[in-house]
């Protein structure tokens, strides 16, 4: 049982953090959002091998699990990175690795190719130039599938339709929810932590706001979500199963309740287009209705535990 | 990261498992908040200390099995599916002692650890004072040092079990100049001392479950210090880390909790509101939430991290959970809710007792909303 990263790992993580940290300050996320381009970072995630994170190192990758995939996941969504480094690395990658696409996948890694996932619990696309699409596990050439722009509220992305009706395999749709519900959890502690620096300097009635108890206990209390939905999500990704249905229900949860609260904390300047947190609030809007929203995943824990006969109790959270 | 057991931990959890069901009592035992009840759970704990697991994380040379919190972890487990008694020792065995093995001298430690791995010296709390609530600083309760004793005045309050206890651990000011957490020590004393009174306090369910203490120069031998004379606030505030953290309130409890709450939705479910549904899920959902985090805390302490502030998290994390658990029971059962024991009592009233002890859960160990102040200080760095 070792239920913490190895020390290799914990600085696999913590490096590609600062990374993504220091590559998208807020600055890149604004100039994004007022339309503004030739900011990507693609070239610096590939240096490090972000992309082929989890492929095999017969394929040039670094070989690491899920759960490794998970906390970078989480760091991208505390930065709110604009690549979909998330997407790529821990879905569509692999894929093809399953798929033994190894020509494609090169081509892929070296960036001459784009491979987009189709999937009813993800039914927008990123707009980008696809030469190829994952459909029901099979490749299709993008050419045969036409798709339509919607208009998502999200400044920093653009969205298609593809207009193909496609199941997904689960065991994708499982590792797109633990992904979605990491990104989540880092976008809440990043709405926190921003709520967090404007109490300890906004001053009202003669004090910072963040002396308040009123203040200090909302913040606290989403705190204590954050804390108890991470190893919720690691061991999600180890694991499977219900944990997974689980995991993107508490980081829902936990997302609405920090963007409703940090929200809250910078009052009327919080409902403004030029305060940030609009930007990392919309981003967790988007991700909670994909990979399975709330009443999907809701349905599942039904279905096993209470129409089910799905053994619960102490002792056996791990099989 | 591994989330799996090694076979050795597999075979520890069968050696548990098999001690458990030749041993645990098939009736379930009155509450231990009664004389009878009190005494019955005494007789358990000398019963799992005769087996050599009452204090499993203990070192074998204080009386315990020398096993790790991992181990910890899956004894409880199997602890709580087999639905054994509740541990009349707990504030001994899992506050008090691992005070003692971090503070105590080398003396303190035989004198004192082995009675309380054996239950025959059954430890209660004196912290709380009628103005000393929430705010523990304001300890007004004096110890005096006098030649090779100290002697207490003052009164406590909300002494757990303290009628039918042995011993106390107190907290006392020493030094009578002192303002708020400076000059306080943690002292230990036998609860039949000469000049201490003890009146109980009926609590929520009628039980004697609690109780005040009036020291009126109490004398008290020097060498029951534990740790630094006038340094026990930062002595009494590793022991509320462990009340508030780890030790006290296992995942198992509230994970074996939900597996009960699941099958009594199921055998109400034809009456119940769809909305019932969720509750019963989040009840599900929030011990594995615990129990996932628990074993994160437990590899991070295991490789030498301390657990302080965050303890807070997990004081309100479980409290809450608990109360929201047993809430959803109650809507459940409907107009049987109310009942005891007897006729129509749904499992002989252990859902309202269990209510009733929740709301208890967001109170002691220092309320939720000081656990909020802590972690909003002390955790984010908001200012005071």
């Amino acid at each position: 049982m070792q239920f913490q990263f190895t020390p290799d790992q914990q600085d696999l993580i913590q490096a590609t953090h600062e990374m993504l940290l220091a590559e998208t300050p807020i600055a890149r996320l604004r100039a994004l959002s007022q339309g503004a381009d030739g900011t990507d970072i693609s070239d610096q995630l590939a240096a490090m091998g972000l992309p082929s994170l989890l492929l095999p190192e017969a394929q040039g990758g670094l070989a690491q699990d899920f759960v490794v995939m998970a906390a970078i996941a989480e760091s991208a969504g505390y930065v709110n990175l604009p690549e979909d480094l998330v997407e790529q690395a821990g879905l569509v990658l692999p894929r093809l690795v399953a798929l033994q696409q190894e020509d494609l996948l090169r081509d892929a890694l070296a960036g001459k190719v784009k491979v987009g996932l189709v999937s009813a619990l993800r039914p927008y696309l990123e707009a980008r130039s696809y030469d190829y699409f994952i459909v029901d596990d099979r490749l299709v050439p993008a050419a045969e599938i036409a798709t339509t722009p919607v208009k998502t509220i999200d400044p920093l992305r653009n969205l298609v339709k593809p207009d193909v009706a496609a199941a997904t395999l689960l065991a994708i749709e499982d590792q797109g929810a633990v992904l979605a519900a990491a990104q989540l959890l880092g976008l809440a502690r990043r709405m926190i932590d921003m709520a967090v620096d404007y109490a300890k300097e906004r001053e009202q009635f003669g004090q910072k706001i963040g002396q308040f108890q009123a203040v200090k206990h909302l913040l606290a209390s989403v705190y204590t979500q954050i804390e108890f939905t991470r190893p919720l999500i690691w061991l999600a990704a180890q694991t499977g199963g219900a944990h997974v249905n689980n995991a993107k229900i508490s980081a829902i949860d936990t997302a609405m309740q920090a963007s409703e609260t940090a929200i809250q904390i910078f009052g009327g300047m919080g409902y403004t287009f030029e305060v940030d947190l609009h930007l990392f609030m919309k981003r967790a809007w988007a991700l909670c209705g994909v990979w399975g929203d709330r009443s999907y995943h809701m349905h599942r824990l039904e279905t096993l535990i209470l129409d089910g006969s799905m053994e619960i109790g102490p002792g056996i959270s791990f099989r | 990261m591994d989330i799996r057991y090694t076979p050795e931990q597999d075979q520890f959890r069968a050696e548990v498992r098999e001690w458990l069901h030749a041993n645990v009592p098939r009736e379930r035992l009155p509450s231990l908040d009664t004389a009878a009840g009190f005494d019955l759970h005494r007789q358990w704990e000398k019963k799992l200390h005769a087996g050599n697991w009452g204090t499993v994380n203990w070192p074998v040379a204080y009386g315990g099995r020398g096993c790790d919190l991992t181990q910890w972890l899956i004894f409880e487990e199997e602890y709580y599916r087999a639905d054994a008694p509740l541990r009349v020792s707990q504030n001994g065995i899992f506050l008090l002692a691992p005070t003692v093995m971090e503070y105590g001298t080398e003396a303190q430690k035989q004198r004192f650890l082995p009675p309380m791995a054996a239950a025959d010296e059954i430890w209660a709390q004196a912290w709380s004072e009628p103005q000393a609530g929430s705010d523990l600083a304001a300890i007004k309760s004096k110890a005096v040092r006098d030649g090779d004793s100290y002697v207490i005045s003052g009164h406590k309050i909300w002494s757990s079990r303290a009628v039918f206890a042995d011993w106390c651990f107190g907290l006392f000011r020493t030094d009578p100049d002192s303002q708020r957490h400076k000059g306080l020590s943690k002292i230990l004393l036998p609860l039949d001392s000469k000049g201490l009174e003890i009146r109980p306090i009926a609590q929520l369910d009628g039980d004697p479950g609690f109780a005040e203490l009036f020291f009126d120069e109490v004398r008290v031998p020097a060498e029951n210090l534990l740790g630094p004379e006038h340094g026990g606030w930062g002595v009494a505030m590793a022991t509320a880390g462990f009340e508030r953290g780890l030790l006290l309130r296992s995942p198992a409890r509230f994970q074996a909790a939900a597996q009960r709450l699941v099958a009594l939705y199921k055998a109400h479910q034809d009456r119940l509101s769809s909305g019932v549904r969720e509750h019963v899920l989040q009840a599900w959902r929030d011990t594995e939430r615990f129990n996932a985090a628990t074993y994160a805390l437990v590899a991070r302490v295991q490789s030498g991290v301390s657990v302080s502030s965050e303890a807070s998290a997990n004081k309100i994390f479980w409290s809450e959970m608990d109360k929201h658990m047993h809430r959803t029971a109650m809507s459940i059962m409907g107009a049987q809710a109310e009942l005891e024991e007897g006729l129509d009592a749904i499992e002989n009233g252990r859902w309202l007792d269990g209510y009733m002890f929740s709301l208890a859960g967001t109170i002691y160990a220092g309320t939720n909303e000081i656990q909020r102040n802590i972690l909003a200080e002390r955790v984010l760095g908001l200012p005071r």
